[in-house]
């Protein structure tokens, strides 16, 4: 039972989330457009060294990767651990086919395509034979192939040039326009993020998207209303598989070097802790996940060891205690500890995520959430009670 | 390949197979309780080695010291380990776990890798990102002859520690109050509620135990490779994980069984030439015929109603075994048949298809005999091995077939 987890902060939004609320949609949409549009002026103006053009870039690929793994954990509720070895297959197959080692130089587009199809292969066929399975062990299953690509990757040297990794990757050329430098790599990545938000809204709200919402919420009355379960499931994984693919065909392009480094275990951790920050199964949730996971340490690091001395002078920490000092100007190290705890408290504390579907805050304002779980109980317990008497 | 080779990768595939087994038998207690995959446990038992492998370190000891100073010392270590490791594991359940008791299956899972990747940045805070290297004083160094081939000591020993902690544990859980309580817990943890049964002490008594097993299998797996890395926890979770689900999630002689067998085809399968290895698939090869010509009709005409069991009936479905493939693209394509028929068609063409896949590797493996596995696909064998059983036999070698909860 019990499979809306809502928590009950429904009744207990405040009066500013609620004065939020009621900001068109339209407001959010332009004015995030006009951020992510506007964002690399700071570093034209002066304002941000180069390196936040550098993270801006590896935040929306990571946004891509939320939202694709969003399509599966958030929509159809299946944990996929192994969401990486998708983006590696993408990124492998890019520079594989455009690089100096093999000595092929494929143009653009085919390859965009090319990674994108190979992922989705590879989707299905990990989906089609493991979405039988349940829940967890579906996300050990799924961890054990992206191990296996990994590994995969790193011993076929013939191709892959084994830990050494694939050198060199050409810049990709687009109708004559050579995207070499970050600024238009940033711009090139925003293109296709705004392409997959549009294409995968448009999914959400379709037949398709209730069907894994349906899923998601109850399996067993989603097929009894006629939903081929095992079609919508392929469906969903090969789908968020293909994005994937596509980001990291993207990767491949902007990093121009790729090893199975990139690829481990940790990073598949980083994209499901993205999605379930953000707030599962919601677009907007999934880009702020990315967004701020990503960039969090970054700001915190650059924070307290540029930001800070620059307006108040460089004296600013010096009373602070030692270790708390290098707490902050050292923050890289606490990166993946600060990952975990958010996730801890997050799951904990709101697990409907920072940016709630709307379809889930719906359901847990209808009416007193003690209500409703009353409810639910009284059915429950006639349930339990028929089943007895046939018994 | 002499004899003795194949008993010593014998010997230490029990030895890693027991070893899986005690971290093995954590996850499954857990999840025969909760039905929730405790993914930091793994983590629990790098933690485990760590402090025991610190607390040896500390102790300063030399070759020279006398021996029962040194297992004194060892024992020590032993027993702050577990105390240490049962406390932690004890938090976690309660700081992480029970908040979220009765949510949706992802969420405790979610919680569970956030621990998890809790656990390894605070080891490599503490104890540094090195790897740990416990003191050569308390390793048994010695080896024996058994059959033509030297076998450490400490496998032995290693073997033998680990049959008496599964024996203790047999007896706790078979024998004991508390014992009798996890099981009541386990089959129906409201109704145990009901019968007076404290189901959060005994689900915290669950994780107590998992976490000191796998204290012990942390400090045997340190001194046996003779360091530990803070990452470890990883690969041993997932392997012992996978060894748990094998044998039948849930089930405690399942998650030993399933440990052996993982831990011999680990080694098996890098040590032996791929001729010797084909026979495994042969003698697999038998089974899946056995079943798909007699068992598998057998247990599906138990589905079949009383009256329709005619003689007939009872032809047809062999046929339909023996035929699989032709049956199951006939009921796909064909005119709409009987559910029955198009339920044992699918499930004869499964059972075809995996014994196909069987004769096709026995096959390549016999034509390519002499070949040898690299060591570094030790563990894709593995995650082979799991996906394998997983898509053939969900439930596991002794698990039943556990029925959705709704």
């Amino acid at each position: 039972m019990a499979k809306a987890t809502n928590g009950g902060t429904g009744a207990r939004r405040g009066r500013i989330a609620r004065a939020l609320g009621r900001v068109p949609r339209w407001v959010y949409l332009l004015g995030a457009l006009v951020l992510a549009l506007a964002f690399p002026m700071l570093n034209t103006s002066g304002l941000m060294g180069t390196i936040w053009i550098r993270v801006g870039i590896r935040s929306l690929t990571f946004v891509l990767l939320a939202l694709g793994l969003n399509v599966v954990m958030g929509e159809t509720g299946l944990l996929n651990l192994g969401y990486i070895a998708f983006f590696a297959v993408g990124a492998y197959t890019t520079a594989i086919l455009s690089s100096p080692p093999l000595g092929y130089h494929w143009p653009f587009w085919s390859l965009l395509l090319l990674s994108t199809v190979a992922a989705m292969a590879f989707g299905f066929l990990v989906g089609l034979p493991t979405l039988r399975l349940r829940g967890d062990y579906l996300a050990i299953v799924t961890l054990a192939f992206g191990e296996i690509v990994r590994t995969v990757f790193l011993n076929w040297r013939s191709v892959t040039n084994g830990p050494g990794g694939v050198p060199g990757i050409y810049p990709p050329v687009i109708f004559g326009w050579v995207v070499d430098k970050p600024v238009e790599f940033y711009y090139l990545v925003l293109i296709f993020v705004a392409i997959v938000m549009v294409l995968l809204t448009n999914v959400k709200n379709s037949r398709i998207g209730r069907g894994w919402n349906a899923l998601r919420e109850d399996e067993i009355a989603a097929v009894h209303s006629g939903i081929d379960a095992t079609r919508m499931k392929v469906l969903a994984i090969t789908m968020s598989a293909g994005v994937a693919g596509l980001a990291g065909c993207l990767f491949a392009y902007y990093q121009q070097f790729i090893n199975p480094t990139y690829f481990v275990f940790l990073q598949s951790v980083i994209v499901v802790c993205m999605v379930a920050l953000g707030g599962m199964g919601s677009i907007p949730g999934a880009v702020l996940g990315a967004i701020v996971l990503d960039s969090l340490p970054e700001i915190i690091r650059s924070l307290f060891s540029d930001w800070l001395p620059g307006w108040f002078g460089p004296n600013v920490l010096a009373t602070w205690p030692d270790w708390l000092r290098t707490f902050f100007t050292d923050f890289d190290r606490y990166r993946m500890l600060l990952f975990g705890i958010i996730v801890v408290l997050v799951v904990i504390f709101r697990p409907e995520g920072l940016l709630p579907d709307a379809m889930w805050r719906r359901e847990t304002h209808e009416e007193d959430p003690r209500e409703q779980e009353r409810t639910r109980q009284g059915l429950f317990d006639v349930e339990e009670g028929t089943q007895d008497l046939e018994a | 390949m002499s004899f003795d080779q194949v008993f010593s990768l014998t010997v230490s595939g029990i030895t890693v197979g027991m070893i899986y087994a005690l971290i093995a038998l954590g996850y499954t207690m857990v999840y025969g309780v909760l039905e929730f995959i405790n993914f930091a446990h793994g983590d629990v038992f790098t933690f485990g080695g760590f402090v025991a492998a610190t607390i040896l370190i500390r102790a300063g000891l030399s070759d020279s010291s006398p021996l029962p100073v040194r297992l004194l010392w060892l024992l020590g270590a032993i027993v702050l380990a577990v105390l240490i490791t049962v406390a932690l594991g004890l938090s976690i359940e309660r700081i992480a776990y029970r908040p979220l008791r009765g949510r949706s299956r992802i969420i405790p899972l979610l919680s569970a890798i956030g621990v998890s990747i809790i656990l390894e940045n605070m080891m490599i805070l503490v104890f540094g990102p090195e790897s740990i290297i416990v003191p050569q004083a308390v390793i048994p160094m010695q080896f024996v002859t058994i059959f033509g081939s030297r076998i450490r000591v400490l496998a032995l020993i290693i073997i033998g520690v680990s049959i008496v902690l599964m024996l203790v544990l047999t007896y706790i859980v078979r024998s004991t109050r508390v014992g009798k309580a996890m099981r009541a817990t386990s089959q129906d943890m409201e109704a145990a509620e009901m019968m007076g049964i404290e189901t959060n002490r005994t689900i915290a008594f669950t994780f107590a135990v998992g976490s000191a097993l796998a204290a012990i299998g942390g400090l045997l797996v340190a001194m046996f490779y003779g360091s530990l890395t803070w990452d470890s926890g990883f690969i041993y979770g997932l392997k012992a994980f996978t060894a748990a689900v094998l044998g039948g999630i849930g089930s405690i002689p399942g998650a030993v069984i399933g440990s052996l067998i993982l831990g011999l085809a680990e080694n098996y399968g890098v040590g032996l030439n791929l001729g010797l290895l084909a026979w495994f698939f042969v003698v697999g090869l038998v089974g899946g015929l056995y079943i798909q010509f007699v068992r598998a009709p057998q247990q599906r005409l138990k589905h079949v109603r009383e009256e329709e069991r005619t003689p007939a009936y009872e032809r047809n479905l062999v046929r339909q075994y023996r035929l699989a493939p032709y049956y199951a693209i006939r009921t796909m394509l064909g005119p709409r048949t009987d559910a029955l028929v198009a339920v044992s068609a699918r499930h004869a063409l499964r059972i075809m298809l995996g014994n196909v896949f069987l004769a096709v590797a026995a096959a390549v493996f016999f034509l390519n005999g002499n070949y040898q596995i690299d060591p570094e696909w030790q563990n894709v064998i593995v995650f082979v091995v799991l996906m394998i059983v997983l898509l053939f036999r969900p439930a596991g070698i002794l698990g039943e077939h556990v029925p959705e909860k709704v």
